[in-house]
């Protein structure tokens, strides 16, 4: 007796499995054809207008910043941003944001400064889903913006 | 608060005077996960697990702080500048968009 209902009980379980399977596989399928989206998506351009008010930056020498030409692996950018303004109790460097204008979600840092910081400087790695311009905007404490873009050749992706 | 992450933040130059201006380079262990990637074993996609403010202060008193998304490199490294203004303790507060929270701090030693 006990052989026959282990038997049983295997073949209930075969067929429970057979049934589960094709509908992993389908959910499998769906989930490749809609391809996951960055659950802060943002385009280039709703970021700098979220970040400046709509007001827009102004391409300035002031902004240096430091990408390599080429990266070999995207998911290891190194991003420098030197900003050359003076950083004094009323006129400094508020705000430094490094933006990569074809990520999912464009924005990748933002550093609010304080006078303490004695120089505006920032640097950080980051992920580059493909050949794509670097931008590095920084706010001034009048309000205004100055921007730098630089495109950097990406050889193997590092997003998803 | 889940285990204490590997942190280091490191001082650059190692000798400095009142008045200078340092590099403050801060390093820590993270997955920085963008909830876009698949699990290679099981074929689902990891979850979004990346830091997402850092806080920079002296002795109490921030002079930096940071907003950083998924787009930011595995195990992070954020460098600022500082200008020294007399011997205190410089502390990274971090947490992450899973509600973990941690600190590392070092002593400022200016010397002269």
């Amino acid at each position: 007796m006990k052989r026959r209902k282990f038997i049983k009980s295997m073949l209930a379980a075969s067929a429970v499995a057979a049934t589960v399977t094709p509908v992993a596989l389908m959910a499998k399928e769906e989930a490749k054809k809609t391809a996951p989206k960055s659950p802060n998506a943002l385009t280039i351009d709703a970021a700098i207008d979220a970040i400046t008010g709509g007001k827009g930056a102004k391409d300035s020498d002031k902004v240096q910043l430091t990408v390599p030409e080429i990266a070999e692996n995207g998911a290891v950018v190194p991003v420098k941003v030197n900003v050359d303004h003076p950083m004094e109790e009323n006129n400094y460097v508020k705000a430094i944001h490094v933006l990569a204008a074809k990520n999912g979600n464009s924005r990748c840092v933002d550093v609010m400064l304080t006078p303490a910081n004695g120089k505006a400087y920032f640097a950080t790695r980051i992920k580059l889903g493909g050949t794509q311009e670097v931008v590095g905007l920084a706010e001034l404490s009048d309000g205004s913006f100055i921007r730098a873009a630089k495109s950097v050749k990406v050889t193997i992706g590092g997003c998803g | 608060m889940a285990e204490a992450r590997k942190s280091m933040i490191k001082i650059k130059p190692k000798k400095f005077k009142v008045g200078d201006t340092v590099k403050v380079d801060f390093i820590v262990i993270h997955p920085m996960e963008t909830g876009l990637k698949k699990d290679k074993k099981t074929g689902k996609i990891k979850p979004a697990h990346y830091i997402d403010n850092i806080t920079f202060s002296f002795d109490g008193k921030p002079f930096t702080t940071m907003k950083v998304w998924e787009t930011v490199s595995t195990n992070p490294y954020f460098s600022v500048n500082y200008k020294v203004t007399g011997k205190g303790k410089i502390t990274v507060d971090y947490t992450d968009n899973t509600g973990e929270k941690n600190t590392k701090s070092k002593k400022l030693k200016p010397k002269g």
